[in-house]
């Protein structure tokens, strides 16, 4: 339904997005994981011909966005990250202005914009005027203008920004229901939580490039039953490592260290939980201290931190 | 086309949400051109009116025809004559409640036929400028012609003089005397009026009428409404960037052309608005052929879409909404001054006037007033109105070239 091969999308020196590829199936949602300027918003900008990519070719429902721009965008619905909408003007007009945009007219368009406003919940709000709704209100016509011309092929750029948990959570509703109804659904999201609930299958980006890719439950496999465990205190550079090392041989465990600054030291490890005084006690007997502790059991989060060396959201 | 329609309705809807941008365009032409028209054209202002008193000791015929010369004509309008004691004057001079005080004294006329001095004694209020100017030069020119008046019709002021009131045979002495003096008149003509300039009156060509100054304004104040309006609609591209529906537009399937028709669309439909209102204010006070109203609207409309064409252009071509802003007010007022809208192109230096009407306002304005003061209407030219289409269209283009070249990104 909808296939990228080898995007590229470059700014003089700087590649924004560095031969990314992936194909989205009719019916799913499609992942696209990654911190803030990761590169994820440009991929979808040049998904949905806002820009022009440097190399590669994006397919959308069988059009080629480059060579058929009119009929790939035609297919295409987009909610974008910031709000689009005309806040000056009725919610219903809203709606019947970007669906006539995509070419609906009369009763189709009537039909098809009160059906609209039935899903996202704002059948009595249809004449109020935007600028009077909350943001999880703005968030909803939002995706509903997206929505309103009945697209296979749905980019969904982070729509749950600065949304509240209960709107959060109806967005979420939205997007499954435009899943069941069979469309492919592209989710670009930060949030690891919202991938884990969501996304079938998932694509993590950083720098631009493509770090892992593949459902979410061979992602965790990729991390294994590894607890990852986060420790802030003192921590001499030297000694610390060596004696992290010393510890996986004296009991035979699979530890690894993922970062290590002077405050903070992040560890992976099976069975976190039951080794942590043998982990406290070699910090100690390096010279270090130990002040604060965390532990995480592996999600996508994880395998991120694991794969990158830095937080999601850093 | 049905994107198009959906555009205009789309931006009159929003518009309608803000009308009170719209009203303080409305308002810029009905203040000004109420303030320039009572200004130049008004007829309610007070005009001096000062108090001359007379204290006549005399009291002939001479020196009541001095007396009353002061009321006579338009300085009547200026100049109320009391007559007066010379004491009463005398203090009412020194009071400040007079312009001037004038005492003709006993033996006037007879110092006047037997050519001896005499003194007129005239007192004038200090605290006046105008007003005791104007009697005093008045009564200069009062007696320079009583010295002349006595040195040509000398004797027949002696005979109307000694003339005694009533009876037929007075009758026939003053029908001699007005025979004499009409002689000397008559004998001394050529001399007197020479016809040193020969007027001849022609009938006003048809197609030129006369053109009140007011007038003259009326086409300028409309386009700097016209101009303030259309750079105010020209910011809703920045607005639209803001709020992401240009994002989305581009998003949407070739629809650039319907979005941009329908904005100039409903940009002229609210300066048409405002341009009919101040055009049936203007057709009303200054009583002009309603036949004209059609093309005028029709121009000032055109011009506008013109202007917000090129004002929307400029704005998309700034880096910022600041800089937009910055750029087009930096733009606006030179061109309002050169184009005709603080002062009449006519009232212009030629040269100013010159370069004013290439401007795009200036020109405008001059196309304006030829449709308002020419005596037919539809009387601007089919070049005019494709070089205001050029206008358009050309802005409208950079545009479009814009909106799919970046600007729709925020």
């Amino acid at each position: 339904m909808l296939s990228v091969e080898n995007l590229v999308k470059q700014y003089g020196e700087l590649v924004a997005v560095d031969d990314v590829s992936f194909e989205a199936a009719e019916g799913a949602v499609f992942g696209l994981l990654g911190p803030n300027g990761a590169g994820k918003s440009t991929a979808i900008n040049c998904i949905s011909g806002l820009l022009q990519p440097t190399s590669g070719r994006v397919t959308v429902a069988g059009y080629n966005v480059q060579k058929e721009p009119r009929q790939a965008k035609r297919s295409l619905g987009v909610v974008p990250q910031e709000l689009a909408l005309y806040e000056d003007l009725p919610a219903v007009d809203n709606l019947r202005y970007w669906g006539r945009a995509y070419g609906l007219r009369g009763s189709e368009l009537e039909t098809r914009v009160t059906e609209v406003l039935g899903t996202i919940g704002l059948g009595d709000r249809a004449k109020d005027l935007p600028k009077t709704f909350s943001g999880g209100m703005k968030r909803r016509l939002n995706f509903g203008c997206g929505i309103v011309h009945r697209p296979p092929v749905m980019l969904l750029d982070e729509p749950t920004v600065g949304v509240d948990p209960q709107s959060r959570e109806r967005l979420f509703e939205l997007v499954e229901a435009e899943r069941a109804k069979g469309t492919c659904i592209v989710y670009t999201t930060h949030y690891m939580q919202e991938a884990e609930r969501l996304c079938d299958s998932v694509a993590i980006i950083d720098h631009g490039k493509m770090i892992a890719r593949g459902s979410v439950a061979e992602l965790r496999a990729q991390l294994g039953a590894r607890d990852v465990l986060q420790l802030n205190g003192r921590f001499p550079a030297g000694p610390s490592k060596e004696a992290v090392g010393a510890l996986a041989a004296q009991n035979g465990l699979d530890i690894e260290i993922i970062s290590q600054e002077e405050s903070s030291l992040t560890l992976t490890l099976s069975s976190a939980s039951q080794h942590l005084p043998a982990v406290f006690q070699a910090i100690s007997n390096a010279g270090g201290k130990v002040s604060e502790t965390s532990l995480r059991s592996p999600n996508l989060e994880t395998l991120f931190l694991l794969l990158t060396g830095k937080e999601l959201r850093e | 086309m049905e994107f198009f329609w959906a555009s205009i309705r789309k931006d009159l809807a929003r518009w309608r949400q803000d009308f009170t941008a719209v009203l303080l365009w409305l308002s810029i032409p009905l203040i000004i051109g109420g303030l320039i028209t009572s200004l130049v054209d008004g007829n309610g202002g007070a005009k001096p009116r000062g108090v001359l008193l007379i204290a006549d000791l005399d009291d002939t015929f001479l020196s009541g025809f001095v007396a009353g010369a002061y009321s006579q004509g338009e300085l009547g309008e200026l100049i109320s004559v009391e007559k007066t004691t010379v004491e009463a004057g005398t203090e009412s001079i020194n009071a400040g409640e007079a312009s001037g005080f004038l005492i003709i004294p006993e033996g006037f006329t007879d110092a006047l036929l037997d050519s001896k001095p005499v003194t007129l004694t005239l007192k004038t209020n200090p605290a006046q400028t105008i007003l005791p100017g104007i009697i005093r030069n008045v009564t200069d020119v009062l007696l320079d012609a009583g010295f002349y008046i006595n040195q040509i019709f000398g004797d027949e002021i002696d005979q109307m003089i000694d003339t005694e009131p009533g009876g037929q045979s007075n009758d026939v002495k003053v029908a001699s005397i007005a025979v004499a003096i009409q002689k000397k008149i008559d004998a001394a003509a050529p001399l007197l009026f020479p016809p040193a300039i020969e007027i001849t009156i022609a009938d006003p060509p048809e197609d030129g009428p006369s053109v009140s100054i007011a007038l003259l304004f009326l086409p300028g104040i409309i386009l700097m409404a016209v101009m303030f309006s259309s750079n105010g609609l020209a910011g809703d591209y920045w607005a639209e960037r803001e709020n992401g529906t240009l994002r989305r537009l581009v998003y949407a399937p070739g629809q650039l052309s319907g979005f941009l028709a329908g904005k100039a669309l409903a940009a002229g439909a609210i300066i048409a608005l405002i341009g009919a209102i101040t055009l049936v204010i203007g057709f009303v006070y200054h009583d002009l052929a309603w036949a004209k109203l059609p093309p005028s609207l029709a121009w000032i409309t055109a011009s506008g879409v013109a202007l917000f064409a090129w004002f929307g252009a400029l704005q998309m071509l700034a880096s910022t909404q600041r800089a937009a802003n910055l750029m087009t007010a930096m733009l606006l007022f030179p061109l309002l001054m050169a184009g005709g809208s603080f002062f009449p192109l006519a009232a212009l230096p030629d040269w100013i006037a010159a370069i004013g009407r290439r401007t795009p306002n200036g020109f405008m304005v001059d196309r304006l007033t030829e449709e308002l003061t020419a005596a037919g209407a539809w009387t601007i030219d089919p070049q005019s109105w494709l070089i205001i289409l050029l206008m358009a269209v050309s802005g409208l283009g950079i545009c479009a070239w814009r909106l799919q070249t970046g600007f729709a990104r925020s």
